[in-house]
């Protein structure tokens, strides 16, 4: 069994004269949970991507349990489960039928699919909705269903991309106790997000990406260093802009 | 402001080419056969002013047309652009008497109607030589061009208001019918009638010029012949309708910016529906995921709109002729049409294709899952366009050819999908958009790669077309019976070729496939 559950080596990717992933090394512990942040366009989602086989890298190596997912796919993905952000599902299906797919998919038998479908949908809070068209579904319904595929196969590694987006506090919370099991029984998570709040919370470790490069990686207290995650991601990513902007936005000055 | 929408109308016209550069070529052949066309158009006009003695009819005949052309390719057919549509303009709170005229003007700013307007004006050169009804002319082949594309917007803005509706969508589906159903008889009738011209132009055209269609085009003949109150009357009429259209286009404009697009509620379906019925494996699920689709997403029922029409057609030209060659062809027809229909699958589906990446689902199970769903469906209407003829006809000596040619054919043609599909994907309409409209970018690239694959598959099919042909000539069961076992073996040889080269170059090309899918080329 490998310590390292994503061991992210040297990838990159350039579109066009945007490099967009910069080189970037990042190793994942097994049993962690892995917070990924970053200003929007920082090279998450391509990362992501690159590392669970959606997007070829120009170079480098993504080798998740230890096998290679570019070499060895089939095997790689075997033990992997992946959110991805900004893809479709196949939504003219309902969330029972969509759930199962994705099991069926990876070959699993049909007896266990039918009862893990069913878990999933009584923890996503989907029982009732499991027979309505995934086209159908909220924007946070939608992420719960596509979390539900994801998981279906008990993958010893999620990659989670902006999970917590569009989805209710209440879904949130119960999906973080998910996670929390997950990890406490030997699985490993990864969540990219822009909330360092919730990383802050929730996370053991960290790495913050900015403009295709990795600015910092480690455990969370490491990378913080005695301020708050947030503070010190305005610090490493900079940006911030001297509040002088838009004055005429004041309606009290009219 | 009404400018601001006019130069939004011209920039996306100009980024639209920008895209590829394969549409831009496309447009651009386009362009020159439209121009060829006018050019034509033009040179007759030109050439047979005051040569003829029906230049009203042919005013008439030619305006009617374009209107008509306006009327039904867009809305029906084709699918329009419509990246102006009013309802985009909900958020905006621009005074409709702002919106409504820029909505209507930006519906000039198109390469269609520009054409259109020329070569109206090019046709009303027939007039050339009558000094005063030449400016009466130009007007009035203006005026046409401004109607066709008035009842164009009208009529777009009411099937985009109506599209969520199914019901709506069948309607459609059965009008077109009946105009196909009509085609045969229409076409004969003209046919026959063609030795007395007159005998029907005259009436036709002067009913044609009381209606919208040729009301205006009807002015300046009106007025060569001097026919005041007949001139008075087209003129009034042709005021009339452009106004009522135009009021139409705008109210139904107001409408569509304060009415929020209905919601298009789908069915629910308990269960897990084909999921229960195939076995437990990869294939099998994508066998019944792409199944659920046939019946779910309307864009799959276009493709197979042809299968029942094609033998009514066959049926009624048969009929007119009496000669019924074409109904023995139905079957290998229908089978190459829905064979042919999967090689847009992955385009279909979109960025949701990417499940079956992370699945890492292998790529014989994906393209043989797709491959029995479509086969499932086909065989029966396949088996049906093959037997019946031979058997209605009581020629029973020539179903078994009849019958392994078709067979072959949606079989051949489902191996060169599966390869075909996984290698090359098309702009297609999104998953849930209007299965009518024409995505941007189809250009060049996908006439070819259309035109190759379906090529491929009538190269393919000349093992089984040589037994087939010398066996209808000697009206021979025995070369049937070959016809039979030539094209189940190869067939059936060439389908599983097809979905396992297919299945390799998928497992090579999947990150590429997603990265085509995203952009929806």
């Amino acid at each position: 069994m490998s310590q390292i559950a994503l061991d992210i080596r040297g990838l990159a990717k350039q579109f066009g004269p945007k490099v967009a992933v910069n080189n970037v090394n990042l190793q994942v512990p097994t049993g962690s949970f892995y917070g990924l942040v970053g200003p929007n366009g920082a090279g998450k989602t391509t990362m992501l991507s690159m590392a669970t086989g959606l997007l070829r890298p120009d170079s480098g190596q993504a080798l998740v349990n230890g096998l290679d997912i570019w070499a060895q796919p089939q095997e790689a993905k075997a033990t992997l489960g992946v959110l991805a952000d900004g893809v479709r599902q196949f939504d003219r299906l309902t969330g029972r039928q969509l759930v199962s797919y994705s099991g069926l998919l990876r070959g699993m038998d049909r007896a266990e699919v039918a009862q893990r479908t069913e878990d999933l949908l009584r923890v996503m809070d989907l029982s009732n909705d499991g027979d309505k068209l995934v086209v159908d579904y909220s924007a946070g319904m939608t992420k719960k269903i596509s979390l539900a595929t994801a998981m279906i196969h008990s993958p010893k590694l999620l990659v989670l991309d902006e999970p917590f987006e569009a989805v209710d506090p209440v879904s949130a919370a119960n999906i973080r106790d998910i996670l929390n099991d997950y990890v406490a029984y030997g699985g490993t998570v990864i969540v990219s997000s822009h909330v360092m709040d919730l990383v802050q919370r929730m996370c053991t470790h960290v790495a913050v990406i900015a403009g295709g490069v990795l600015k910092a990686q480690g455990s969370v207290d490491d990378v913080r260093g005695g301020m708050s995650l947030e503070d010190r991601f305005v610090d490493l990513v900079g940006g911030r802009g001297n509040n002088e902007g838009l004055s005429w936005l004041r309606t009290s000055s009219n | 402001m009404v400018a601001h929408i006019l130069k939004l109308k011209l920039r996306l016209l100009g980024n639209g080419f920008k895209r590829s550069i394969g549409q831009l070529i496309g447009v651009i052949i386009g362009g020159v056969y439209a121009l060829g066309m006018i050019t034509m158009l033009t040179i007759f006009a030109v050439v047979s002013a005051g040569e003829t003695t029906i230049a009203s009819e042919i005013s008439i005949i030619t305006g009617s047309l374009a209107v008509l052309g306006w009327a039904i390719i867009p809305p029906l057919l084709t699918g329009v652009d419509l990246t102006l549509e009013p309802s985009r303009f909900v958020h905006f709170g621009i005074p409709q008497k702002i919106l409504g005229p820029a909505l209507v003007l930006s519906g000039f700013i198109s390469v269609p109607a520009i054409l259109t307007i020329i070569g109206l004006i090019g046709a009303s050169l027939i007039w050339r030589l009558e000094v005063a009804i030449l400016p009466v002319a130009v007007l009035a082949a203006l005026a046409t061009a401004v109607m066709a594309i008035l009842v164009c917007q009208y009529l777009t803005i009411m099937s985009t208001a109506l599209r969520a509706k199914r019901r709506f969508r069948e309607l459609t589906f059965a009008l077109l019918f009946l105009v196909l159903i009509c085609f045969g008889p229409i076409i004969s009738s003209v046919a026959s009638a063609a030795q007395s011209m007159m005998d029907w132009l005259a009436p036709l055209t002067n009913v044609l010029s009381y209606t919208p269609l040729g009301a205006a085009a009807a002015l300046p003949g009106a007025l060569a012949s001097g026919n005041y109150a007949k001139f008075a009357i087209c003129l009034v009429l042709a005021i009339v309708y452009l106004g009522g259209l135009y009021f139409l286009v705008n109210k139904a404009t107001a409408e569509a910016t304060v009415t929020p697009p209905p919601e298009q509620r789908a069915a629910k379906q308990s269960g897990l529906g084909f999921f229960k019925f195939v076995p437990a494996s990869p294939t099998g699920a994508v066998a019944a995921r792409a199944l659920t689709y046939w019946f779910k997403d309307p864009r799959y029922a276009i493709g197979v709109l042809l299968v029942p029409v094609l033998p009514l057609i066959f049926w009624f030209s048969g009929n007119q002729s009496g000669d019924y060659t074409m109904m023995f062809l139905t079957g290998p027809i229908i089978g190459i049409l829905l064979g042919f229909s999967i090689s847009a699958d992955i385009s279909y589906d979109n960025t949701a294709f990417a499940l079956h990446i992370l699945t890492g689902v292998h790529g014989k199970a994906d393209r043989a899952g797709r491959a029995a769903a479509c086969f499932t469906l086909s065989i029966i209407p396949v088996l049906l366009a093959a037997i019946l003829p031979g058997a209605i006809s009581g020629q029973s000596w020539r179903i078994a050819g009849d019958l392994g040619l078709s067979l072959a054919a949606l079989l051949i043609a489902l191996g060169v999908a599966s390869l075909a599909s996984a290698r090359y994907t098309y702009a297609v309409p999104l998953p849930g958009d209007n299965p009518m409209k024409t995505p941007p970018g189809n250009g060049v690239r996908v006439a070819l790669t259309q035109l190759g694959t379906v090529g491929s598959m009538a190269v393919l099919l000349i093992p089984v077309l040589i037994p087939y042909v010398i066996g209808w000539i000697q009206n021979s069961a025995a070369l049937g019976l070959v016809t039979l076992a030539v094209g189940l073996i190869l067939g059936m040889t060439l389908l599983v070729v097809g979905i396992i080269v297919g299945g390799k170059w998928y497992e090579k090309r999947a990150p590429e496939l997603m990265q085509a899918v995203m952009l929806n080329k």
